[in-house]
């Protein structure tokens, strides 16, 4: 499904990539950015979004749908273009996430916005925002580290025009060129949940001595009687002493009552 | 210097990547010697730095620096280094008198919901070359920012958030525009909190700088507790991705022993 996204959106398509501190989403918005390069124009409002040194083209404030509009007017591009947002989590530091989502909204909608793509990082938010964000997109892509170096887990929500939600689990490796090669798809959670359990190691596998057992060896350690598992009859013939055996005849001597917090046998408790 | 540590980020002074924000974070520990390490890096890569001294004064740092062969005060007269001693001017502007003038850097301490763009201003200022050569003016390198360190900010009044913007005009202006470096401390208290990213404290800045910036080294005590040779461990991550997993830092390593106090 990642292939399909990256192929290109349809019209008034919502696309959040959702990353956090442990994975950076930079790439893979960048990897959207290179396969949807015919319809992209660049407004950079990196090195001056608040206004500070007077030099902005476009400041965190004049995110909504006017003000874009009218820049994206200014580029005179025929078609409606693609809208890549890096990151929405800015934007939601300085505007209130109400205001964000009003804009998302009409902005979807169409008109001179085709498709928008926006990167949030999930944990530098409340789980309220990120939820109602991502509540707004047609599909989201959510990055984790993988379990192999290059590698990263994308676990894909998709929502169509007539409800239906599809989700998708797909391992893929972005390379220097930010093309990227899905690894592996998993399409049922129940299936990853088996996989671990078969890659368990097996530690009796690479073993320098020998610890299994033949099939003589298996009946001699089950014949054997253990030595201190009584049976029955081990019991009566142990308790009872047999012919000719001494007895032992016992008779209480002051001396073997020895208390051991009153050695003197004085204390009147 | 640390030379393990060199060669492990593949840099030395004659050849380093430009165009870097690096992290040096800590939690429960004291990561001040990395600054110490970068500080004496840059002088000798010949490179224009500006320092924002918050936490020390400069006696300390040039004290330090001696030690590791670098000094700071013929750097400072030479334009080599700014420095801006934070402590000193914060006294000027907590107790105001006729005769400072002062730059308005530190101003935030008076309204710190002003923000920082004061002390942007200050960086910017300090960084960009005066354009022009002046007679014995002496070329350097790619401009460096150090900040010693981000997270005092924030007991001080400044909101994590205002924070961020400054570090941001910092990585636009130093390490895009300029192409030169950025190296900032953070500093954490406390256990990693699994908080909903509403409580805008040291942890949450420490998220987001790591999504700024391009290397991390976070330097932390060693999981297995206590141990009497073995100080710590610096974990590095290159673009968030687990480069390599520790250094770990032995006393006879480092050139400063008594500065060096890992708990």
């Amino acid at each position: 499904m990642l292939s399909e996204l990256l192929q290109g959106t349809d019209t008034g398509a919502v696309l959040i990539i959702q990353d956090s501190c442990s994975y950076s989403g930079q790439h893979l918005l960048k990897s959207f950015i290179s396969a949807a390069l015919n319809k992209l124009h660049f407004h950079s409002a990196y090195t001056d979004p608040l206004g500070w040194t007077n030099r902005s083209a476009f400041t965190v404030h004049q995110f909504c749908v006017e003000e874009l509009t009218h820049l994206l007017k200014q580029t005179s591009h025929p078609k409606p273009v693609t809208l890549v947002i890096d990151s929405l989590s800015w934007i939601l530091r300085h505007m209130s996430p109400p205001a964000v989502c009003k804009s998302l909204q009409q902005l979807k909608k169409g008109g001179a916005v085709r498709a928008v793509i926006g990167l949030l990082h999930a944990d530098m938010h409340q789980r309220g925002t990120v939820g109602s964000v991502c509540h707004l997109a047609t599909s989201v892509i959510t990055v984790a580290p993988g379990t192999k170096g290059d590698e990263a887990v994308a676990k894909i929500t998709k929502r169509s025009k007539l409800g239906k939600v599809t989700q998708d689990e797909e391992i893929f490796s972005i390379k220097g060129d930010f093309s990227v090669t899905v690894v592996s798809k998993t399409s049922h959670a129940g299936r990853r949940q088996t996989e671990p359990e078969e890659q368990q190691m097996d530690p009796t596998a690479n073993l320098t001595f020998n610890i299994r057992l033949s099939d003589t060896e298996r009946e001699a350690k089950e014949k054997l009687a253990l030595p201190f598992v009584f049976s029955k009859e081990k019991k009566t013939a142990l308790l009872q002493s047999g012919p000719g055996s001494g007895r032992i005849l016992y008779e209480p001597d002051a001396n073997d009552d020895y208390d051991q917090e009153d050695p003197d046998d004085d204390l009147d408790v | 210097m640390f030379t393990e540590l060199n060669s492990i980020l593949n840099a030395t002074p004659d050849s380093f990547t430009q165009g870097e924000f690096i992290l040096v974070s800590d939690r429960q520990s004291d990561a001040s010697f990395l600054i110490h390490h970068f500080l004496s890096f840059y002088l000798r890569a010949r490179c224009k730095v500006c320092f924002l001294g918050l936490v020390q004064s400069f006696s300390h740092y040039s004290a330090i620096s001696q030690r590791l062969g670098v000094s700071l005060t013929q750097a400072r007269e030479k334009g080599q280094l700014i420095f801006l001693e934070g402590l000193k001017e914060s006294l000027s502007i907590l107790i105001p008198q006729e005769t400072t003038t002062g730059s308005q850097a530190m101003d935030f301490l008076r309204d710190p919901t002003v923000g920082l763009q004061r002390l942007y201003e200050f960086v910017r200022s300090s960084v960009s070359s005066d354009g022009g050569g002046e007679e014995g003016v002496e070329e350097w390198g790619p401009p460096v920012l150090l900040v010693d360190d981000v997270s005092v900010l924030l007991s001080l009044g400044v909101s994590a958030g205002a924070a961020l913007d400054f570090s941001h005009y910092c990585r636009a202006t130093v390490c895009s525009q300029l192409q030169g470096n950025i190296v900032m401390l953070v500093r954490c208290h406390g256990e990693e909190a699994e908080d909903d990213g509403s409580d805008e404290g040291s942890e949450w800045l420490l998220k987001g700088l790591t999504h700024q910036c391009s290397l991390t080294l976070h330097v932390q005590g060693l999981p297995t507790g206590y141990c009497r040779d073995i100080h710590g461990q610096v974990c590095v991550y290159v673009d968030a991705n687990f480069l390599i997993q520790t250094e770990h830092i032995r006393d006879t390593d480092l050139l400063i022993i008594q500065v060096f106090r890992f708990s």
